[in-house]
């Protein structure tokens, strides 16, 4: 068994004055502070754009040697969007198999550092470098290319599509760690400025610096504020043009299966899903059958996975879209979310009474997709 | 900004310029950029095909995030593009992004990809443009 004891957020922002090793820095010590850890044994560091735009290798022990931990273990965890998912699997398998006992997990990235320019370049190497990243795909070009067949293919329309960002942005206003914390209209999704159109700037997530941290034990003790019961994931195809079915994300339901046949997954009553774009909160939906496949969207506009709405509550965080997403730590922040709703302490839109949850991260459109099974110990 | 390899240019210029595509023996289907095994079935025995040069526009974005060395040529036209024995993403060029629909056929062209300011690096590649009528 492994249970969280300690969770730590630093809220997403443009935080020009706090370096990654500080907003690294902030979180842990808030994690550790709650699990009243005295020492770890490992320290597991989410990062993923830091290795090329601090630029810094070998970035776990760095930020190790930063916090004042002398001697302490490390290994740093990059899968792109998806390594704040990946670096928890790792702890977890770190635990499970006897090598520690303790492990602090800090996932952190700067997107405010450099001119946005230079940010989508380097987004974009989120994306298959020998096939869609050779092309000028920007932020959202791949997902600008599946909304539009998206739309196609269901007969769906832009106005619909515009209710996801709305409910995000609904859910982030009482969240204090969120970006960006105020209610916006689908009609201002469809006036915002295009990004890659059929998507405005609005289906994106802002560009803001963030740092979350879980520490992860074997025995919890009286300290436990949720458990994860089991960490799944599959690889996809490297690009969409290879997909038979572009609209399914392959490797997400692959991972999905793969978590309901090992562990029993039951109560979930919160999800934290991985909405980089309007498009991906959509289709993830689907792949992980919330909703029927073309048909998630209009289930979004009347008020579905909405607090009171029908289906668990998705995002109550206010997700990528508005919580933000500072690449690798997205999925820590995801874990400890779902982890407070499942103690009632989550200090934003709660979920009560929730008895289990999901996190879901997926790099790029599929790349890699990873799920996350959380149950409560009240 | 010296973000291209000339090593890794010249390495893909075959494939690139000629839209080669692997094929697998075993199962028989077709990937691009050609990989060291079936994406499908695992397969390693793979040998070329050489790609149709014309094709169907899937879907296609119109891209206004454009990176550093590509931002006088925003907005970038993004296509989904359907050869029939495979798809692949690329550009779609020489058309007004409010002229493009989806369903049009488009046809292969040489073009430039990228200048590195950096290394010097001209990067060339296919784009797809429109297939012009008579």
């Amino acid at each position: 068994m492994v249970y969280i004891t300690g969770v730590g957020l630093v809220n997403v922002d443009r935080h020009y004055d706090k370096s990654v090793r500080k907003l690294a820095f902030e979180a842990s010590v808030a994690a550790l502070d709650s699990s009243m850890a005295e020492s770890i044994d490992f320290i597991v560091v989410a990062s993923s754009l830091s290795y090329l735009q601090e630029p810094q290798l070998d970035l776990a022990s760095y930020i190790a040697s930063s916090m004042g931990l002398r001697g302490v273990r490390s290994i740093a965890v990059e899968s792109g969007e998806a390594s704040g998912l990946a670096a928890v699997m790792t702890a977890k398998s770190l635990v499970d198999s006897g090598l520690a006992s303790r492990v602090l997990v800090v996932g952190v990235d700067k997107l405010s550092d450099h001119p946005s320019w230079r940010v989508y370049r380097n987004l974009s190497m989120l994306y298959d470098s020998e096939s869609d990243a050779f092309y000028s795909i920007g932020l959202g070009g791949v997902a600008g290319l599946l909304m539009r067949l998206y739309m196609d293919v269901y007969k769906v329309d832009r106005q619909t599509l515009a209710y996801w960002p709305a409910l995000m942005h609904s859910n982030a206003k009482a969240n204090p760690y969120a970006m960006l914390r105020f209610a916006i209209t689908p009609e201002k999704v469809l006036e915002a400025p295009p990004v890659a159109e059929p998507l405005t700037l609005l289906d994106t997530f802002p560009l803001g610096d963030g740092a979350a941290a879980i520490v992860v034990e074997g025995r919890a003790g009286g300290g436990a504020i949720a458990e994860i019961v089991a960490v799944e994931s599959s690889t996809g195809f490297q690009s969409i043009a290879l997909s038979d079915d572009p609209l399914k994300i392959e490797s997400l339901e692959t991972a999905y299966r793969r978590l309901v046949e090992r562990v029993d997954v039951k109560d979930v009553d919160v999800v934290e899903l991985h909405d980089s774009f309007t498009i991906t909160g959509i289709l993830e939906l689907e792949t992980l059958r919330l909703a029927e496949r073309g048909k998630a969207a209009e289930a979004v506009a009347q008020g579905n996975f909405s607090i009171g709405g029908e289906g668990p509550v998705v995002n109550p965080s206010g997700g990528l879209k508005a919580r933000g997403h500072p690449i690798g730590a997205t999925g820590v922040y995801q874990v400890a979310e779902i982890a407070l709703q499942l103690s009632g302490e989550f200090p934003g839109l709660r979920v009560e009474g929730a008895r289990g949850g999901l996190a879901v991260a997926v790099n790029a459109m599929g790349s890699s997709s990873y799920v996350a099974y959380l149950k409560a110990v009240r | 900004m010296d973000w291209w390899s000339p090593a890794r240019v010249w390495r893909s210029r075959v494939y690139r310029y000629r839209l080669i595509a692997g094929r697998c023996k075993s199962c028989g289907r077709a990937h691009y950029p050609p990989a060291n095994a079936c994406p499908y079935c695992g397969s390693r025995g793979l040998d070329n095909v050489e790609l149709p040069r014309v094709g169907r526009i899937l879907s296609y974005s119109i891209v206004y995030t454009t990176p550093f060395e590509d931002k006088d040529k925003s907005p970038v036209i993004l296509g989904l593009i359907d050869l029939g024995v495979t798809r692949l993403v690329a550009e779609i060029v020489d058309v007004k992004p409010e002229d493009v629909k989806m369903g049009d056929r488009v046809e292969a062209v040489f073009r430039r990809i990228s200048v590195d300011g950096g290394t010097g690096l001209i990067v060339y590649g296919i784009k797809f443009r429109p297939v012009r009528m008579g």
